[in-house]
């Protein structure tokens, strides 16, 4: 029983982990419509800027810079690429930052080289009991900050001006524009919150029990993509369904990989999330709590 | 008129087809400079030069290993052509990248074949995989691809050292008869989906059909970072030990999960597991504490051997900076075994590619001053060409992370044969 719920209190954690990661995908395509392929890289950089950064400064001041490097690359990838496209279709914006991504993460990888950052976080390698189960301390810690950061995304959309406008624009751009609301500052906003959100995700991406930054972590990062799809492309609330069932989806099944490999062969746990996605889009086309006209465009 | 262009395309078609099979039909041999000595010479060879190719990733995944094992590789061959050269001529390697792409890989490769003697190294799996069945219709020597089993079918590549069965063969092997693991327990072996870890998971399940242990097998890709899930698992299923055909940042995170769990049990990681900067990640304890490697070759450490000290010497020369670890030895090691076959097939009086992929054959017992085990035969095509490994403890003492232990040859290893 220890053992079943320390394989959903991984997964949960690990989800509400991805699911930052899939509420900027969300909060990007919401804000200005673009399929951000380039947010992987983006996570790594958040995460990169940390380790560089945390010998000289202390951690708590380097994520402070990870985190507002990564706002301003999303504020620039919007400014400088995806504002002036002249053909605004997404699907345009989607390759161009397919280009972007493999910019970014080939000169993230030159820094990087073939070492493993460490991240300097001040939890180290230390774990949480709670009776017979432990949890590492980052994932504990990952699990409040997520949930007050999505707090204060509530707050953000339901309570403020500027959050409304956001909504506005995703909802009807063009109205929204005539009523007053600048759109570009509601996307700048859009993008800026997905920086942020992506370096606190790649800080707790690459600590305990992940050792440090290596490259790979942008493809880690695209395990929040089913998580994203499978909540609905556009919605916030179903980025964080998503990143738990996601995340418990994958902890279940490579946990019962024993129980279930003479059904499911072994490996199962890399594709399950894409296998849920895909029985949840086949249900609910929109999918969890997705607008239905977001999955048209 | 009207249907002219399209019977000029199709000529023009017709045209190209036949200049590409012109092209992919010519002998490798068929053409080259002539030699003034009795040697018979061909493609990427001349009166005073040969000419050596080299298929890395200067800006991919690994180009900061790749670029280690290049300066390492120029070093090499500098040091070779100032002692006299290979069969009286000096060597230049033509180093290309491919970026980690198959598809640059065998356009590279096209380019390069009727301008080189042989392929010292092709990097990475996918890409040695696409290189390997052309660069054997052509007879050319290819070394340098890793060590999966699945290489072996070719006669035209030389493994350096162990293949990964018998690597993991080894590895379980060193945990009955050296680490206490008990007959009739269970073994853990986290794999990466491919030919590098299915291979290895082919030998540690021959090894423990050998000795009676149970193999817990748990498949991942690279992606997978953060081992929690797998760790538990293993810890559950109560293993005894941990087989790792990963990377490094699986390695870390392995070990610090099953630590953190309190399952204090070895493990042990093939050939390109370990990356000394592991020891400043919040694994480290977990690693010294538990970790092995087992490696084709010798660490950067076992400067008792000749070969790893003169390999270590000439990179701390070429370049005083430049990061150390495996690939020092590496590099030196495949340029060593490459060179050896160039001076076969000097010796046998034919500097062709094909020369070489036939002094290749015939080399039954090939001596590398301890980079790789002593006796590596090559002349029984399809099976590793050793089944001796390097045991080494992590350690925070030691250059580069591992303290060589010993080197091993266990039952399992010497038992297990591919297509057997």
């Amino acid at each position: 029983m220890s053992y079943l719920l320390e394989q959903v209190l991984n997964g949960l954690s690990y989800g509400l982990v991805l699911s930052l990661i899939a509420a900027g995908f969300a909060i990007v395509f919401t804000s200005t419509g673009v399929l951000n392929f380039a947010h992987g890289s983006v996570v790594l950089l958040g995460a990169y800027l940390v380790a560089v950064l945390h010998p000289t400064i202390g951690f708590w001041p380097a994520v402070l810079v990870g985190m507002a490097g990564s706002a301003v690359t999303g504020v620039l990838i919007n400014a400088v690429l995806v504002r002036n496209l002249a053909d605004r279709k997404p699907d345009t914006a989607a390759i161009l930052m397919l280009g972007v991504d493999i910019v970014l993460l080939t000169e993230l990888t030159r820094r990087i080289g073939n070492q493993v950052l460490t991240l300097g976080a001040p939890w180290g390698a230390s774990v949480v009991r709670f009776g017979d189960v432990s949890l590492p301390t980052g994932r504990v810690l990952a699990a409040g900050v997520t949930v007050v950061a999505f707090a204060g995304l509530w707050y953000l959309f339901s309570r403020t001006d500027l959050g409304v406008g956001m909504r506005a624009a995703a909802a009807d751009g063009p109205t929204a524009s005539l009523m007053g609301i600048r759109l570009s500052r509601t996307a700048a906003t859009g993008w800026a919150l997905a920086g942020v959100l992506a370096a606190v995700a790649g800080v707790f991406l690459t600590s305990f029990p992940a050792p440090g930054v290596a490259p790979t972590v942008a493809l880690s990062a695209f395990a929040a993509i089913p998580a994203w799809v499978l909540g609905g492309f556009d919605s916030v609330p179903g980025a964080v369904v998503g990143g738990l069932v996601i995340g418990l989806t994958s902890a279940l099944v490579t946990g019962y990989e024993a129980e279930l490999e003479p059904f499911l062969g072994t490996g199962f746990g890399e594709v399950a999330p894409y296998v849920v996605m895909i029985v949840v889009l086949l249900v609910r086309p929109s999918g969890l709590l997705g607008s239905k006209e977001a999955v048209r465009v | 008129m009207k249907h002219l262009p399209r019977a000029s395309a199709l000529s023009a078609a017709a045209v190209t087809l036949l200049a590409l099979a012109a092209c992919s039909t010519t002998a490798p041999s068929a053409e080259g400079g002539g030699g003034s000595d009795d040697v018979a010479t061909g493609n990427g060879v001349t009166d005073s030069e040969i000419t050596i190719g080299m298929l890395t990733d200067l800006s991919g995944p690994f180009a900061a290993g790749a670029a280690v094992q290049v300066t390492e590789t120029q070093a090499y061959w500098d040091q070779v052509n100032a002692d006299g050269g290979v069969c009286g001529r000096d060597v230049t390697v033509d180093v290309q990248d491919h970026g980690y792409d198959p598809q640059r890989a065998v356009t590279l490769y096209r380019s390069m074949a009727p301008d080189v003697i042989a392929l010292q190294q092709v990097l990475g799996g996918p890409t040695s995989s696409a290189v390997l069945p052309l660069a054997e219709q052509d007879d050319v020597y290819v070394g340098g691809v890793g060590w999966a089993g699945s290489a072996l079918a070719y006669p035209n590549n030389q493994l350096p050292g162990a293949s990964n069965a018998v690597q993991a063969a080894n590895a379980v092997d060193y945990m009955l008869d050296e680490l206490g693991v008990a007959e009739g327990s269970s073994i853990g072996v986290v794999y990466f989906a491919g030919d590098y870890g299915g291979d290895s998971l082919a030998g540690a399940e021959h090894a423990a059909e050998e000795r009676g242990v149970e193999i817990v097998a748990q498949e991942i890709t690279s992606q997978t970072t953060d081992l929690s899930a797998q760790a538990s698992a293993l810890a559950q299923a109560d293993v005894a030990g941990v087989v790792l055909a990963a990377a490094p940042t699986q390695f870390a995170s392995l070990a610090g999960v099953l630590s953190s769990q309190g399952a204090d049990v070895p493990i042990i990681g093939m050939n390109p597991t370990f990356n000394p900067s592991l020891l400043t990640t919040p694994a480290a304890d977990a690693l010294l504490a538990n970790a092995y490697s087992i490696t084709s070759i010798s660490p950067y450490a076992n400067t008792d051997a000749p070969g790893v000290q003169a390999a270590n010497d000439l990179y701390a020369e070429a370049d005083p900076d430049g990061a150390v670890g495996w690939e020092v030895p590496l590099a030196y090691v495949q340029a060593e075994l490459l060179k050896q076959a160039l001076d076969g097939a000097c010796e046998s009086g034919d500097l062709t590619p094909e020369g070489v992929v036939a002094a290749l054959g015939e080399s039954s017992s090939v001596d590398t001053e301890g980079l790789l085990p002593d006796g590596l035969d090559y002349s029984n095509a399809g099976q590793s060409p050793t089944t001796t490994v390097f045991i080494s403890k992590v350690s925070a003492d030691a250059d580069a992370g591992l303290e060589l232990l010993d080197q091993v040859s266990g039952p399992s290893a010497e038992s297990f044969s591919y297509g057997g």
